[in-house]
């Protein structure tokens, strides 16, 4: 399966979430006839259980095809399927980078949406051919010239290319394959130069080591190759080189243009960065190509082993998963209430969410997360600067001349009749008004800037219950503001809880102190003995609340000898004592540690 | 290997009370003969060593709902299996209870009797959906005792929805003063399935069935009622023989709908459907019970007793010692006050009864558990 650079395509599918991306793929693999209609499962490509439960994209995934089109020419096209959700657009210009083409799906009955915006600005900005797609035209609803009409006057692409299509039915499917090949340029570079392939993912199998995706821009590399990662300044010999389809197919070379896997018994997983560049350690490139953007972590959070002999087992799981998801950033740490552990920064709660399901799920960890937090910079009155993002860092305050916290651009799409809805969400966040635009007939922007920290606590589900899931949001960071924060202690029998310490804005320490301390009453079972909970600034305590003592937690009842049920009930009792955590004497629940993310009810 | 006890279980009542979620059946007479010859089939089918036994225990369901016939068939099918000396108990309702039935029990031997009074309230009996009244109750066990029965229990439940503390004591001390052997007390649990928790009742707060509890102790130990289990009150010699054998994690069989039966340590549970038992069907067997299980059975039964275990009798079971594998959680448990290790014997102090599940959970959750 030979292809000259003339007949190959890469191209990546970019779209909002829920737009029908993943849907489409499936569509591709089938006419291409790569995946048998036997053996497709919806969804092909997101092969974590976790994104065809959710049904979300979140890793990026490749696969080749070959395409013939209806002149007979036969085309290798390597497709990328990318995540929809803001949290991963990192992923997303990663795959970009390895693509000359994109696939702009838009719902035919949404039209465009703030999100999808981000995502054509990101391909335009890499030189790639966009081809936009209008998506679910099956449906009664969809409204094709609407969402044209948006195309030319949001994006500002040309529509006679647009390709109408329903992934669902398949219908149009073969005509934009066909204009795909036709439009999208061919991979550039030049097959004898020195080799320079850039690794856009990689992942860990216990038998190969590591196994990277690459794409080859210029030069060839066979097996047998001496390589070297030039980032990483390491050398291996390749042992296997393939393309997916989405079956892996090894081939005895991948060159210029081509898109597939590299594996060289990797054992090292801290080697392999995603964006380095790999070349020939006999023949090297004189340059590495242009690495990724290192992108910033925008939330933090302690994570734990409820178990702490399970700390190494911890470490070892995340450095398998920061292999295949370069975002997710982590370092040891240690609590005095929860023991060793790391720190690790996530791009947003989605993200955090994931990579917890992910570690318990793949890696059979049972963990307790502190409440996410952001990073603060804090002035302090000797003229130095420290950032923080464990609120337990924070200086005293004696030390302190000014506090500062990150801010985001907020532009908020909603439906006209739920403005005022959402105006009022973001001034109880501390938001700063910035801009009202109408978009169109039916949809206004609303633009705020607001304190990040604000909008990891429930924000997103707030903005879509209040807007019956219309309203989308999209941010992005814009620097430091000066805030009046204080750092807000929970003590438990009159103790200090590291872990459960949180940065608060002092207006608000009251009410979200007398919150957290029922809602941990609530939280934390009866004990044997009475324990109080306490909130607490600067030593003084602001809210108080009691767990009760234990008086009866005895079936008094087991009958007829059958203590089966009586051994069922324990089970479930030990398994949930297993995720407890003993601080002092005190049995606390993970979810304890999260309390302060649901503390909205009955707020706002 | 003996097997000391036989649990005989009668599903049939003449109606269902709100709070039951036992195997049962509404009494019709169409099913009993066949009901008895499973029975029979059942105990032939473990071709035990010696069909003998120290207690048998007739519960249900409602045994004295039977009519007089067929309680008679009950009991001439049983009797050849009691040993000479043994204890034999049947649970009884009063409303179904009289003179007749009373002498027929004596004359075949049985010797112990259970009453499910539950309250001494009229309108509380009502709302549990039994059908006796507490008159009913009084001429029960006067009928008992007239035909010479001295070894009488009583049911009591309490933590009723918004029953006090004094309505409690009262229910007791109108059985106290029926002067029975025992007194069972139970706190009301809402069970899957009932009628209670179709109506989303709820079980009362912890606090008030503690203070509830307390009371109900101290009343039974004023009166000359020990406390040898957890919801057990006895005059002394007056324990349950059968109940017993349970709570020391011995072998006992169990014959009837739904019937669990622990056979050299592995246990089973029958068919809770009436169709799929009289074909003899459904029993399903517990897996081999590893080392930890057993500890746990073992812990779970015990030290539902007052006098908990001797280490002595923890040593010939498991050929260790226990203070030296459980030492951490011991010392831990002692230092809360919940355990007691005295006079070669590990018990729940009076406080640790009533929070055994914690006890239980330390002592599951113990490192050596894990290996």
């Amino acid at each position: 399966m030979a292809f000259d650079r003339k007949h190959i395509r890469n191209f990546s599918v970019i779209a909002h979430i829920d737009h029908g991306k993943s849907t489409l793929c499936d569509r591709i693999l089938e006419k291409t006839g790569a995946v048998d209609k036997r053996q497709l499962r919806a969804q092909m490509l997101d092969e974590m259980d976790l994104e065809r439960e959710r049904g979300i994209t979140i890793k990026l995934n490749a696969v080749s095809v070959s395409y013939k089109n209806h002149d007979g020419e036969e085309f290798l096209i390597n497709l990328i399927d990318t995540p929809g959700h803001v949290d991963f657009s990192y992923e997303v210009s990663r795959s970009l980078a390895a693509c000359e083409g994109a696939l702009l799906v838009v719902d035919a009955t949404q039209g465009v949406e703030a999100q999808t915006l981000a995502n054509v600005y990101l391909a335009i900005d890499n030189d790639l051919m966009v081809i936009p797609v209008i998506n679910k035209i099956d449906l009664p609803s969809a409204d094709i010239n609407r969402a044209k009409k948006e195309i030319v006057e949001r994006i500002g692409l040309t529509v006679e290319d647009c390709c109408l299509v329903s992934a669902k039915t398949g219908q149009g499917i073969e005509e934009m394959l066909e204009k795909a090949v036709e439009l999208i340029p061919p991979p550039e570079g030049n097959p004898e130069a020195p080799l320079q392939a850039l690794i856009f993912d990689s992942h860990y199998d216990s038998y190969r080591g590591v196994v990277v995706l690459i794409r080859v821009k210029n030069g060839r590399v066979r097996i047998g190759d001496e390589i070297y990662l030039m980032a990483a300044g390491k050398k291996y010999v390749v042992n296997e080189l393939g393309i997916r389809t989405p079956k892996e197919i090894p081939t005895e070379s991948l060159e210029a243009g081509e898109v597939g896997y590299l594996a060289a018994t990797i054992k090292d997983i801290k080697d392999v960065t995603p964006g380095d560049t790999i070349t020939l350690a006999s023949h090297p490139a004189s340059t590495p190509l242009p690495g990724y953007r290192k992108i910033n972590p925008m939330v933090y959070c302690g994570l734990y082993p409820v178990d702490s002999r399970k700390y190494p087992d911890l470490k070892d799981a995340l450095e398998k998963l920061s292999l295949n998801d370069s975002s997710l950033l982590f370092e040891p740490e240690s609590s005095e209430a929860l023991g060793f552990g790391f720190r690790a920064g996530f791009l947003g709660l989605l993200h955090m969410d994931v990579v917890q399901e992910r570690l318990e799920r793949e890696y059979g960890l049972d963990l307790i997360l502190t409440a996410p937090s952001v990073r603060y910079q804090c002035d302090l009155t000797d003229g130095t600067t420290v950032y923080f993002d464990n609120p337990c860092a924070m200086p005293a305050s004696t030390k302190v001349k000014r506090v500062l916290e990150p801010y985001v651009k907020a532009s908020i799409m909603t439906p006209g009749e739920y403005v005022g809805a959402v105006m009022e969400l973001c001034q109880n966040r501390r938001g700063i008004y910035q801009d009202l635009i109408y978009f169109d007939d039916t949809r206004q922007v609303v633009k705020y800037l607001l304190p990040l920290s604000e909008i990891i606590y429930n924000f997103f589900d707030r903005l879509k219950s209040l807007s019956k899931g219309y309203a989308s949001l999209d941010y992005e960071v814009d620097g430091y503001r000066e805030s009046d924060l204080v750092k807000m202690d929970i003590l438990l029998n009159g103790k200090p809880i590291d872990a459960l310490s949180s940065i608060v804005y002092r207006p608000d320490a009251f009410y979200k102190g007398n919150l957290i301390v029922r809602k941990l009453k609530d939280i934390i079972p009866r004990q044997l003995f009475e324990v109080p909970v306490q909130a607490a600034i600067g030593g003084k305590v602001i809210a108080r609340a009691d767990i009760k003592s234990v008086r009866k937690d005895v079936l008094a009842k087991c009958y007829g000898g059958d203590i089966s049920r009586k051994k069922k009930l324990l089970e479930k009792q030990k398994e949930g004592k297993k995720r407890m955590k003993e601080i002092g004497s005190v049995e606390v629940p993970q979810e304890a540690f999260m309390a302060v993310l649901s503390l909205e009810d009955g707020q706002e | 290997m003996k097997i000391p006890s036989l649990y005989v279980h009668i599903p049939f009542c003449s109606s269902i009370c709100y709070y039951c979620d036992f195997p049962k059946v509404i009494y019709q007479k169409k099913w009993v003969s066949s009901y008895f010859d499973a029975l029979k089939k059942e105990l032939a089918s473990f071709s035990l060593e010696s069909p003998l036994f120290e207690t048998i225990y007739v519960g249900g369901g409602t045994p004295s709902s039977l009519s007089l016939d067929e309680l008679e068939e009950l009991l001439s099918f049983l009797k050849p299996f009691l040993l000479k000396g043994g204890e034999w108990s049947i649970e009884c309702n009063p409303e179904s209870f009289d003179k007749k039935k009373a002498g027929l029990m004596f004359s075949y031997g049985v010797n112990r009797l259970s009453f499910g009074v539950q309250s001494a309230n009229d309108s509380v009996l009502k709302k549990l959906g039994r059908r006796h009244c507490y008159l009913d109750a009084v001429n029960a066990v006067k009928s008992a005792k007239e035909a010479g029965f001295t070894n009488i229990s009583l049911d009591l439940i309490y933590g009723l929805p918004l029953e006090s503390e004094k309505e409690v004591e009262n229910d007791l001390l109108a059985l106290l003063q029926l002067n029975p052997a025992q007194i069972s007390a139970y706190s009301l649990i809402i069970e899957e399935g009932t009628r209670f928790a179709y109506q989303k009742m709820k079980e009362a707060d912890q606090d008030l069935l503690a203070k509830q509890y307390e009371r109900i102790c101290v009343l039974c130990e004023q009166n000359g009622y020990n406390r040898y289990e957890i919801s057990s009150f006895a005059r002394k010699g007056y324990e349950c023989r059968h109940n017993l054998t349970y709570w020391h994690d011995e072998s006992y069989l169990g014959i009837g709908l739904g019937a669990a039966g622990n056979l050299e340590e592995r246990r089973y549970v029958n068919s809770r459907s009436l169709s799929e038992y009289l074909r003899q069907e459904g029993r399903k067997w517990e897996t081999m019970p590893t080392l930890k299980d057993k500890l746990e059975c073992y812990f779970l039964t015990n030290l539902r007793l007052s006098d908990g275990f001797s280490l002595e009798d923890f040593l010939r079971r498991f050929s260790f010692s226990f203070l030296d594998y459980f030492k951490e959680e011991t010392d831990k448990l002692r230092q809360n006050g919940l355990l007691m290790v005295e006079k070669g014997r590990v018990h729940a102090s009076s406080k640790g009864l009533y929070l055994l599940d914690t006890i239980l959970m330390t002592l599951f959750c113990a490192k050596v558990m894990e290996e």
